[in-house]
């Protein structure tokens, strides 16, 4: 199969691999590459792809990666690229009468203008039509990489250590973000997800066409708005209803109006994962969340106040808020909505279905046992947006099928309450939200 | 979709709840046949077809349409997308208990004592 260049941008990088392994599903592309030739310093990963149009389909809804290249040369030097693009006749022919234009990048470098021309120039052997800077027949890729390692000195090299030569064959789509942003959001909350990250939530979770996703702590309902986006019929519930009819015409309805996707976020609830309405059946096909684990509403206050000594936050929004008949809320500790939250995957998840959501961990004291396992459930992802001394990580799991066979049995997955590594993951955390554990009754 | 949840209501009366002192929206939702085929398949038809009756939205075949006409469709497309209960009681009636729907939000939640 062809290689291909795939330039992602440098940003979340522990995202950009699971994201493109999701598209690779999503689409029904086959996908080869070397895990090990993949770094974070980099935005640069060589791939194996069928076709032009394999790569066009794998990275046409990407959040997080720019393009992708056929690559023609890849090479050390500059001189050695030359004679290498010189001698690949295959890119002489075709565009003989081919409008162009001529994309020079650096990583870890700027190049100003009167260098990227003096690269140019010296491609002046191949053989094209005219110049055309507006949607040009085909787009020549040259990429000067000078590494990260450099940049992060002084030390500015003479020379890029890698030169890379090839022809642009898909964009990925980073400009939904714009689409999305929250600040042209009309509702929006304090725990509103960026339109980056759920975006990107929305390709680990599959979300397309026909799809069933819910969010059970919907919140402002970021994620029902990025999933509708794909095609997914959405819902949603929380146990906190103001959020979810927000004030005056602001709120989740009026979210979805705005982006026009009111035939796909279907409904929100008031409801309580604790203790839920959903008839017990495989219904959704992915459930996509940031539980409430109170550590950035604890952040906050932790913040704002001298005092530090507030408990992690509740799942609830705290008091009885006037409103008759509304239940007495008690604190929803982090470990039982974990558990909660899994369980309801293995229940109402469809088999293949996705669970994606966000789990909170302390950077230094991290392990990968920390991450919950069911026996219905595989993981898939594990992606880490570090905050300084904590993280949260976005974990995808694939929920296997109904029963439990024989291959997980023998691996010896845990239920998920009896998991030590869970204890462990639960301390960790209460740790970190407090620095108190003592404070805390833990049962067990 | 939901069912009634309280500790103490009867095994097998907890789904469908009943709909009573609906008050009904008309929404317009934009027709696109491709989501409601998709959906369809997700409805719970008998149910479906018996709360659209009851609420004098629509009267829907009485066995869904394995090869859905685009009236079909469309009245599909009325009765799940651009029907909404605005305001209404939902009610078990295994037990009796009422959720409330208020501004076209379902209220799940039990009281303390019930779960």
């Amino acid at each position: 199969m062809p290689e291909y260049l795939v330039i992602f941008a440098q940003f979340h990088m522990d995202f950009r691999l699971p994201e493109l392994e999701s598209l690779a599903v999503l689409e029904g592309v086959e996908l080869v590459y070397d895990r090990a030739s993949y770094t974070d310093d980099h935005p640069f990963l060589i791939v194996n792809l069928k076709s032009d149009e394999d790569a066009q389909r794998l990275i046409r809804r990407s959040i997080l990666i720019k393009e992708v290249v056929r690559l023609y040369a890849d090479e050390k030097t500059f001189e050695d690229l030359l004679d290498v693009v010189r001698d690949t006749k295959e890119i002489h022919g075709p565009y003989q009468n081919s409008s162009f234009r001529f994309d020079v990048r650096a990583f870890g470098h700027t190049l100003s203008q009167e260098e990227q021309v003096e690269r140019i120039e010296l491609f002046c052997f191949l053989p094209c039509g005219a110049v055309k800077i507006k949607n040009p027949d085909v787009v020549f890729t040259y990429i000067e990489d000078y590494g990260t390692v450099f940049t992060r000195g002084h030390y500015r090299p003479e020379k890029p250590f890698r030169v890379l030569f090839g022809v642009l064959v898909a964009k990925g789509d980073r400009g939904l973000i714009h689409t999305y942003d929250l600040k042209k959001r009309k509702y929006l909350g304090t725990t509103s997800m960026d339109a980056e990250l759920s975006l990107v939530m929305a390709n680990q979770a599959l979300a397309r066409p026909g799809s069933f996703i819910l969010d059970p702590f919907v919140g402002t309902g970021s994620f029902l708005i990025t999933c509708a986006h794909y095609g997914a019929f959405t819902m949603g519930s929380d146990i906190d209803g103001r959020q979810i009819r927000g004030k005056g015409d602001r709120n989740i309805e009026s979210n979805a109006v705005q982006y026009k996707l009111t035939n796909r976020v279907l409904d929100t609830l008031v409801a309580d994962l604790a203790h839920h309405p959903w008839r017990q059946q495989p219904f959704w096909d992915a459930i996509v969340c940031d539980p409430p684990y109170g550590v950035r509403a604890g952040a906050k206050k932790l913040g704002r106040g001298q005092k530090s000594k507030v408990p992690p936050g509740p799942l609830e929004p705290k008091k009885p808020n006037g409103e008759q008949r509304y239940p007495q809320t008690v604190p929803y500790e982090m470990h039982d909505v974990i558990v909660d939250l899994i369980d309801f995957a293995g229940v109402h998840l469809v088999p293949g279905g996705r669970l994606v959501y966000w789990l909170p961990t302390i950077t230094d004291e991290y392990t990968p046992e920390d991450i919950p396992t069911h026996p219905k459930f595989r993981l898939i992802a594990n992606s880490a947006q570090i905050f300084g001394t904590w993280c949260r990580r976005l974990i995808t799991m694939e929920k296997l099928h109904d029963e439990p066979s024989d291959k997980e049995a023998a691996q010896g997955a845990e239920a998920l309450s009896a998991s030590p590594a869970h204890a462990k993951f639960r301390s960790t955390y209460f740790k970190e939200a407090q620095g108190k554990l003592e404070q805390l009754k833990l049962s067990e | 979709m939901l069912q009634c949840h309280a500790k103490s209501c009867p095994q097998g009366q907890s789904y469908p709840l009943a709909i009573r002192n609906a008050e009904l929206e008309q929404l317009d939702a934009e027709f696109n046949a491709d989501f409601v085929t998709r959906l369809m398949p997700k409805l719970d038809w008998a149910v479906l077809r018996k709360t659209a009756f009851e609420l004098g939205v629509a009267e829907l075949p009485a066995e869904i349409p394995t090869e859905p006409t685009q009236a079909d469709l469309q009245l599909i497309h009325k009765v799940a997308l651009e029907t909404r209960i605005k305001e209404a009681d939902m009610v078990c009636n295994g037990c009796g208990h009422v959720y409330p729907i208020k501004d076209g939000v379902p209220n799940m939640l039990l009281q303390d004592h019930e779960i």
